[in-house]
């Protein structure tokens, strides 16, 4: 896997001090307050907490999508914030992947076509993107619907689209944002269940925030959230291995 | 030409602000429902309005242009005419005073206002005390009765020439003159009345008004009034006795007695009636002012429609993505109880109170087009004109047309606005709640099928007939409707896209092919024709490609597989055009419609600027100058001068030219009205070298033709303009068609045999004083001397220059040393080049008052791109996460609005140079421009350039704004 990160006890992603505060006319909301939070290669991290309480505003800081007001982001030993819009985006194209609860693929092209731009923007000849692409839609039980649009799909299908493109570039860390939100209890265990596969057997780094309490009964890691700050985080480290 | 709809429209406007306040006013709702969406996108709202504010511009413009033209032609009725409603000219002079007689007891009717006896000869004049000396071969001398003159009409008005009888040896010039002469009021001048000078001294400068501006059928006079007893010593050989009426009431009021005090004139002339020809040109110039405001406000009408129908476009575009963006507020609306029909009055309430805002501006904006294109048309028409006596346009505004402008793009906004929002209601409820997409694939329902597939039958079988008769409109409309209502039969048995595909193919190749099967289809004077084959011909095609872009963007496929930033904007950008085809379709046709008519314009432009050289020589045979004269004056003969005297040398061949006044009935059956007519005998053999562009059967060339006319005195041959009114010239008339020609004084009538129409008939148009709608009709010599008797004079020429002679160099001495005879000489190729010139002129015109059009493309184009940005917010944010460049995205959008641009500008200029093509091979308008047909790649290429530009610039603003999303941001929006 060609994660950032070689070194199994070293961070692949520190956070201090982060600090986010969203402005709306002369009204000042404090998201974020002074978070500091680790993790390592190859966790699966689950974020939690109740609605406003700061979790998808700490994942959107962490993978770069949003500006903080203070603090440090360190991917690999570099701070994201430090570097240029144009090399963060370049860096989320070669580090990360992204799945949301509303799946976000492009409407307009196929599912394969989905999956294969991450491959794309970093370079990847057309022909391999495409290859690895459809093999990747394969692993996710996809490989019958690689030329249908987002729109000829059901919701869980899209979002087994939306991991498969997350997944392609082989990236350091995948950000889940409520990636069960929008679908149904058997859907949702089919995604649940891709996700834990994913991370035990490739050892791929997920955080994922999640308010469903039955899924955060089976991840390793759980942090928990209120107000904007870090107020628990519980490790299970027999569920690292059994999934 | 275009039918006066004020009522109608009205009526229409009414009833739908009406039905549309009763829907607000019961259903609080739906009137919520609108004003908040109003309220909510204030941007894009104000594009809206835009769009309508342009597309009613247009509609006021194109009328306030009818209306100048019309007010500057009537201005003509004021100038050259004032009180004058009938005119009786005697051409024996000795029965002059006879029939002056006869007509005073009209001044007892109770419906005239005026009698007033005149004598006028044609002279010249000369300044010999400016610093250089001018000449004025064009002038009219005026022997009057100056007090009964003052009194003439007056009770309707000033007659236009008050004050005292000037003393002998003094003359009273009106202002052309004056001006013509560079000389005012105490400075001598020389006039030459029948042959002789005479000196006089100015006694005064009187305004081009009324009597003073009075003429014997010119536009512009050029008068000299002298006392009484003047003319009479200069010798009567010359003079005509001329007696005016007026009619009761001011200048236009007057006009409406001229057929009753007409019958009492020709009543009142009894025996005499046979010496003496009896004119009505109020009556001929008023009707004339409201043919050429109606032709030319409908030519404009018609070059705006391509920008209405723009305009329309823009709204249904912007209707849909409103809808679009809207779709699951208006599910839930319909889920808790909103009935379909409220949506559609919910939607046609916000789209009337845009339509309702736009109508102001557009009014105002419409005066000021319709006023620059005036200005611009006043050059042109100055430039147009064969004496320098062009049309004076005069700007004018009538409540008529801002009221008919208005409501008529009210109407087409509303009418848009209510199709598209009776389409964008129909939707599946849980769909549009779960924001689910459309069921794609789904074939057509039965009941639509059953009615679409009887129309289509329906159009097939009326088109028959249209086709049988080359109807115009029908003939190119009815084969297409029927290929467009079979659709959705199709659909059934095969794919939807490739029905449509199939349709759109059709469609095109009918349009552009109907022109070579049936070529007789342009020979109407409507031009509805031009508007619907220019519409059918973009939409097929914009269809087709829209329906096929993965075939038509296959070439860009290598770039869009880069796996590089460049790639993938390129791949973004193509693929909404690839995945959202109406929209796509509906912008692009905005720009192929535009596009197409400016390439034609354009084209039209080139094969007359090609044809120049041949236009010319066909125009002339060989003769360079044409010469006008008065034949009645003492002296030598200038046509033995011509041939014998000293610029003899510098000629080689003169023919001389019989002419007289007639009127004929119209080959073309297109008006019941005579046709003034320019009668031109030519003598056997000397204009054999004219050609002609169609001969009777059985005359092998264009030599029997011209034979023909010199044995047979019924044959007679004619130009391809003989009774032309405005507008686009068709095959109205061929040989072998009969006319009947009249002596207007005497009577006498003769049915004719057109034997042969010329390539061009410039060489036989008078070239002095006659107004705009005077026909020539050519016949032999002797044909003319038989049915015209002394009425026919030898009163023009045509000389050939002997080579190294300038035509123009040889057109002023002829004129000086002929200046007693009032000659006027014209070179006639350098007319050709004047008149080609100013046509092109008027074309640049067109295309400037089309660009508008394109204006409402671009404008289409940025209000996509400001909508699809907020639609696209999301993907926008993901593209941003999965590690697109900000830049990456302002590039797709950029060149995603390039595509559509280029596409749509190409795709419109290959319509244009092919429509323009197929035209020029069977269209008769285009008869007589024979040099080729060029393609103007240059003027096409700076159009494209200039297009794409323009559209990249309405494009950079929402594609920046796009670049700006925040990613963490754009990924959560719902709406």
């Amino acid at each position: 896997m060609a994660t950032l990160t070689s070194d199994a006890t070293q961070p692949l992603l520190a956070a201090t001090g982060v600090r986010k505060v969203y402005r709306t006319g002369t009204v000042e909301v404090t998201a974020l307050r002074d978070l500091d939070l680790t993790v390592l290669p190859g966790e699966l991290v689950g974020v939690m907490g109740p609605s406003g309480s700061g979790k998808t505003t700490l994942l959107n800081c962490l993978s770069g999508l949003d500006d903080i007001d203070a603090g440090r982001v360190e991917v690999d030993g570099r701070d994201l914030f430090a570097m240029s819009d144009g090399e963060r985006t370049e860096h989320r194209a070669r580090a990360m992947g992204f799945v949301f609860q509303a799946f976000n693929l492009i409407p307009v092209f196929s599912a394969a076509e989905n999956v294969e731009l991450p491959l794309l923007l970093t370079g990847t000849a057309p022909r391999e993107a495409r290859a690895r692409a459809v093999a990747m839609l394969e692993r996710v039980g996809l490989g019958h619907r690689t030329t249908h649009r987002p729109s000829e799909l059901s919701g869980g299908e899209q979002q087994r689209v939306t991991i498969a493109r997350a997944l392609v570039a082989r990236p350091a860390v995948v950000w889940a944002d409520e990636p069960t939100g929008n679908l149904d209890s058997t859907m949702a265990a089919q995604v649940m269940d891709l996700l834990h596969t994913l991370n035990r057997d490739e050892g791929q780094t997920i955080v994922l925030v999640t308010h469903d309490e039955a899924i955060g009964a089976r991840l390793p890691r759980v942090i928990r959230m209120r107000d904007g700050r870090l107020v628990s985080d519980t490790r299970q480290p027999e569920l690292q291995a059994a999934g | 030409m275009y039918p006066n709809l004020l009522l109608p429209l009205l009526g229409v406007l009414g009833a739908a602000l009406l039905t549309l306040l009763l829907v607000a006013v019961r259903k609080p709702v739906v009137r919520r429902l609108a004003l908040r969406q109003v309220a909510r996108r204030r941007t894009e709202a104000a594009l809206v309005v835009t769009g309508s504010v342009l597309g009613t511009a247009i509609i006021v413009g194109a009328l306030v242009v009818g209306d100048t033209l019309n007010f500057s032609v009537r201005q003509e009725a004021y100038r050259t005419l004032g009180p004058v409603d009938e005119r009786i000219v005697s051409t024996d002079p000795a029965a002059g005073r006879a029939i002056a007689d006869r007509l005073q007891p009209l001044a007892a009717d109770p419906d005239v206002d005026g009698v007033l006896t005149a004598e006028v000869a044609q002279a010249a004049a000369v300044n010999t005390h400016a610093a250089q000396p001018v000449a004025e071969p064009r002038v009219l001398a005026w022997q009057l009765d100056f007090d009964a003159a003052a009194r003439f009409g007056a009770a309707g008005g000033p007659s236009g020439l008050a004050g005292p009888t000037p003393p002998p040896g003094q003359v009273v010039l009106n202002e052309p003159l004056a001006r013509s002469l560079k000389t005012g009021v105490g400075r001598p001048v020389t006039l030459y009345l029948n042959g002789h000078a005479a000196d006089f001294t100015v006694a005064r400068v009187v305004p081009q008004q009324g009597l003073a501006g009075v003429g014997i059928g010119g536009r512009v006079n050029r008068n000299a009034f002298l006392p009484p007893g003047t003319l009479d010593a200069a010798g009567a050989g010359s003079t005509h006795a001329v007696t005016l009426v007026s009619n009761r009431g001011g200048v236009e009021a007057g006009e409406r007695l001229t057929g009753p005090v007409t019958a009492g004139i020709r009543s009142a002339l009894g025996p005499d009636a046979g010496r003496a020809a009896v004119d009505t040109p109020k009556h001929t110039v008023l009707a004339q002012a409201d043919a050429t405001g109606d032709a030319l406000g409908a030519l404009f009408l018609m070059i705006g429609s391509f920008s209405i129908i723009a305009g329309a476009l823009l709204l249904v575009n912007i209707f849909v993505m409103l809808a679009e963006e809207r779709k699951t507020q208006l599910g839930m609306l319909r889920a808790v109880g909103l009935k379909r029909a409220h949506l559609v009055g919910s939607f046609s309430i916000e789209g009337a109170l845009y339509a309702l805002a736009a109508a102001l501006p557009g009014v105002a904006i419409g005066i000021a087009v319709g006023w620059g294109v005036a200005v611009a048309a006043a050059q042109i028409f100055r430039s147009w004109s064969v004496d320098g006596s062009g049309l004076d346009i005069a700007f004018a505004v009538t409540p008529t047309s801002l009221v008919n402008g208005a409501a008529l793009g009210l109407v087409i906004a509303l009418a848009a606005i209510a199709a598209t929002s009776a389409r964008i209601s129909r939707f599946n409820v849980i769909a549009a709640v779960r924001d689910l997409p459309v069921e794609s694939g789904r074939r057509p329902r039965r009941r639509l099928v059953a009615v679409c597939t009887a129309l289509s039958l329906l159009c097939a079988l009326a088109a028959v007939p249209a086709l049988a008769r080359s109807q115009a409109e029908q003939t190119y409309l009815l084969p297409a409707l029927a290929v467009a209502f079979a659709v959705p039969a199709a659909s059934r048995v095969m794919p939807r896209r490739a029905a449509t595909s199939i349709a759109a193919a059709l469609v095109l190749v009918w349009t552009l092919a109907a022109s070579v099967i049936r070529p007789r289809v342009f020979d109407t004077p409507s031009m509805a024709v031009y508007v619907i084959l220019g519409t059918l011909a973009a939409f097929s095609a914009v269809v087709l490609v829209s329906e096929n872009q993965h075939a038509v963007l296959r070439p860009l496929r290598r770039l869009m597989n880069r796996p590089t930033q460049q790639g993938l904007a390129t791949r973004l950008a193509a693929a909404y055009p690839l995945a959202k085809r109406f929209r796509t379709g509906s912008t692009m046709v905005m720009y192929t419609l535009i596009v197409l008519v400016l390439v034609l314009l354009t084209e039209i432009s080139g094969i007359m600027n090609a044809s120049i050289d041949q236009a010319a020589a066909d125009a002339t045979a060989g003769y360079t100058l044409r010469v006008d004269y008065n034949p009645q004056t003492a002296g030598p003969n200038p046509l033995t001068d011509l041939r014998t005297g000293q610029l003899a040398r510098r000629i080689e061949a003169v023919a001389p030219l019989l002419q007289a006044r007639g009127q004929a009935t119209d080959p073309g059956h297109r008006t019941a009205e005579p046709l003034e007519t320019a009668v031109v005998g030519v003598p056997d053999g000397a204009t054999s070298g004219i050609a002609f562009r169609d001969r009777l059967p059985g005359l092998p060339d264009d030599k029997a033709v011209w034979n023909a006319l010199a044995t047979h005195p019924d044959y007679v041959v004619l130009d391809n303009f003989f009774g032309h009114t405005g507008g686009p010239s068709g095959k109205f008339y061929a040989p072998g068609d009969t006319l009947t020609l009249t002596d207007p004084v005497t009577g006498r009538a003769e049915p004719k045999t057109i034997a042969g129409v010329l390539t061009s008939g410039l060489a036989f148009y008078p070239g002095t004083g006659s107004s705009a709608t005077v026909y020539p009709l050519v016949l032999g010599e002797q044909a003319v001397r038989t049915q015209f008797g002394p009425q026919a004079q030898t009163a023009a020429a045509l000389v050939r220059t002997a080579p190294g002679t300038s035509p123009e160099d040889l057109a002023g001495r002829l004129q000086a040393s002929h200046l007693s005879a009032s000659m006027v000489a014209t070179p006639i190729a350098a007319d050709v080049h004047r008149l080609f010139a100013a046509n092109t002129a008027f074309f640049r015109l067109m295309q400037g008052f089309l660009a508008l059009g394109l204006l409402i493309g671009i404008t289409g184009l940025g209000v996509v791109m400001v909508r699809a940005v907020r639609e696209r917010r999301r993907t926008i944010g993901v593209l941003r996460a999965l590690g697109c460049q900000a830049g990456t995205v302002e590039r797709s959008f950029l060149w995603e609005s390039g595509l559509v641009a280029l596409e749509g500008t190409l795709l419109g200029a290959a319509l244009g140079v092919l429509t323009t093509w197929l035209m020029y091979q069977k269209s008769s308008a285009f008869t007589g421009l024979d040099g080729g047909f060029p393609v103007e790649w240059a003027q096409i290429a700076v159009l494209a350039v200039l297009t794409l530009a323009a559209s990249l610039l309405a494009a950079a603003g929402p594609a920046r704004r796009a670049a700006r999303i925040r990613p963490a941001l754009a990924v959560r929006v719902s709406d």
